[in-house]
């Protein structure tokens, strides 16, 4: 008797613990990108015009003049494929064709930085004056800058990266 | 080998962080991760060709170029570029330093270079270089074609760039001197300008934020040009592209006035080239495919002074379609049928190109 009441909690606690770790899986799913640097960047609010600009390599310096890194992250991560879809409006060939063209056209001193993980981008953007990169919101840490877009924050009504 | 080019540039890394002040490491990140300074970056293209023509030519496989392009930070705002090419010729392979340059970034709006360019008097000069992976088709349109005596396809000097990307119109421009054509006037003047009066080009162009992958600009180039006769020609050059390079569809056109005056007094005349090449990326589930078409003119004036000894007049229609069968590399199938100025005829020509980039992507 003892014995299925023990299995009868296990079985319920296995559930529950399944369903808070699917809840919060969803909702890293779900969360908005936030656009993130280093912070001693002097901006603050970009408009999407601007965002778009510094992710194609055109817009290469920040406002006071600083170079702007820009990060990105590697495939298969679902911050990238919003990021190609919203802002660079471009499949994976695409992505790739057009940085290759760009360095080789010595438009660009380099092609993004390459991330693999949220951790990286975090220790980058930390570490790297001018350093521009995106996280789901629910993974910014310390010692970054979330940037306002169109003067919106990650989850606010109209902000374009959600 | 490749531990010496590691180690090399494993060593110009360290150097630049060293020098810009930089640290190479923090928290827990190394190398070039953790540095502002742009790291060594190695592409290259080649193609392999298959062609049957008309024309008295060679037949059969051609092997085409090996193009390596390097770019290689030396500080956060010093980087050089360069790109070497090997061409198969008939007893030999040709090298050739086809880019050489060392530039200094300002800011977005000013960055000043010095070294050997693909002019930009030419939209399709300065948007493939030598990588045929990137253009749609075969070859270069004949206007622009690599050794071509219509317009200058190097230039070697000091070059003056920079954009203004917030605008609406998204504005850029570049203006350079350097030495313009050498005695053989289908290369550049590398190894000094073959006359006292230097090249002097501007160029301006606009990619307007609201269509994306659209430019539009214009070009003017000013030099003095050795003749065949042993004088010079005034030489200006008037150009001006449109180049949507959306795939679907792609739109790439160009036209260009060649104007010459002998240097002294004598009849001004004009050559006119132009190009409209269009190609369309077709839908899912056969988007690997890009059906393309050209159209290519090039009129020289019969009492032209540099370009009549040449016989550069030309008239070219090409379809043809490119099969992306990997994500960097393609095999175009192209029929041409074409008129040159040393024949009465048209003559037809078919081409196969397996063309692929490789390297650090």
């Amino acid at each position: 008797m003892a014995r299925g009441a023990l299995r009868r909690v296990a079985v319920l606690g296995a559930i529950a613990l399944a369903t808070a770790l699917g809840a919060r899986e969803s909702q890293a799913q779900n969360a908005a990108i936030a656009i993130v640097t280093n912070s001693r960047t002097t901006a603050n609010d970009l408009s999407f015009l601007e965002l778009r600009k510094i992710f194609l390599g055109e817009k290469q310096f920040w406002d006071d003049n600083s170079r702007i890194i820009l990060l990105v992250r590697a495939p298969v991560a679902r911050e990238r494929d919003v990021v190609l879809t919203k802002i660079y409006r471009m499949g994976e060939a695409e992505f790739q064709q057009y940085w290759i063209a760009k360095v080789f056209r010595a438009e660009v001193s380099s092609k993004p930085k390459i991330v693999y993980s949220s951790d990286m981008t975090s220790e980058l953007v930390t570490v790297l004056p001018g350093a521009i990169g995106f996280l789901p919101v629910d993974e910014v840490g310390p010692g970054m800058k979330v940037l306002r877009i169109n003067g919106k924050l990650p989850g606010e009504t109209g902000y374009p990266l959600q | 080998m490749g531990r010496i080019r590691g180690s090399f540039a494993t060593g110009v890394l360290v150097i630049a962080a060293l020098a810009s002040g930089t640290p190479l490491s923090g928290q827990g990140l190394v190398g070039h991760e953790a540095s502002p300074v742009a790291p060594t970056t190695i592409l290259g293209f080649a193609d392999v060709n298959y062609v049957e023509t008309e024309r008295k030519v060679d037949e059969g496989f051609v092997l085409g170029q090996l193009a390596g392009h390097v770019t290689s930070g030396l500080t956060e705002r010093l980087t050089f570029f360069g790109e070497v090419s090997a061409t198969a010729r008939p007893d030999e392979y040709r090298i050739e330093v086809e880019r050489l340059i060392l530039r200094y970034d300002f800011n977005d709006q000013f960055k000043l270079s010095g070294g050997r360019y693909h002019t930009p008097v030419s939209y399709w000069n300065t948007a493939f270089h030598h990588g045929l992976w990137l253009q749609t088709s075969v070859s270069r349109p004949e206007m622009i074609k690599f050794g071509s005596r219509v317009l200058p396809v190097h230039f070697t000097g000091l070059l003056a760039e920079g954009g203004f990307p917030l605008t609406t119109l998204g504005l850029g421009y570049a203006g350079g001197i350097g030495n313009g054509r050498g005695d053989e006037i289908a290369r550049g003047g590398d190894a000094g300008d073959t006359n006292q009066n230097r090249a002097l080009l501007a160029t301006v162009y606009s990619r307007p934020a609201s269509i994306f992958g659209l430019q539009a600009g214009g070009a003017l180039y000013v030099d003095k040009a050795p003749a065949e006769g042993g004088f010079d020609v005034d030489e200006q050059i008037y150009s001006a592209h449109l180049a949507l390079t959306r795939e679907r569809p792609e739109i790439l056109a160009e036209y260009a006035r060649i104007r010459h005056e002998p240097d002294g007094g004598g009849e001004t005349t004009d050559t006119d080239a132009w190009y409209l090449q269009a190609a369309y990326r077709l839908p899912l589930p056969v988007d690997a495919f890009k059906p393309y078409a050209r159209i290519e003119r090039i009129s020289v004036d019969d009492d032209d002074p540099l370009f009549e000894p040449f016989g550069l007049d030309y008239k070219g229609f090409l379809v043809g379609v490119r099969y992306d069968f990997a994500s960097l590399a393609a095999l175009k199938l192209e029929y041409r049928d074409e008129r040159f100025a040393d024949v009465d005829e048209r003559e037809k020509s078919l081409w196969a190109q397996v063309s692929f980039t490789f390297g650090e992507h």
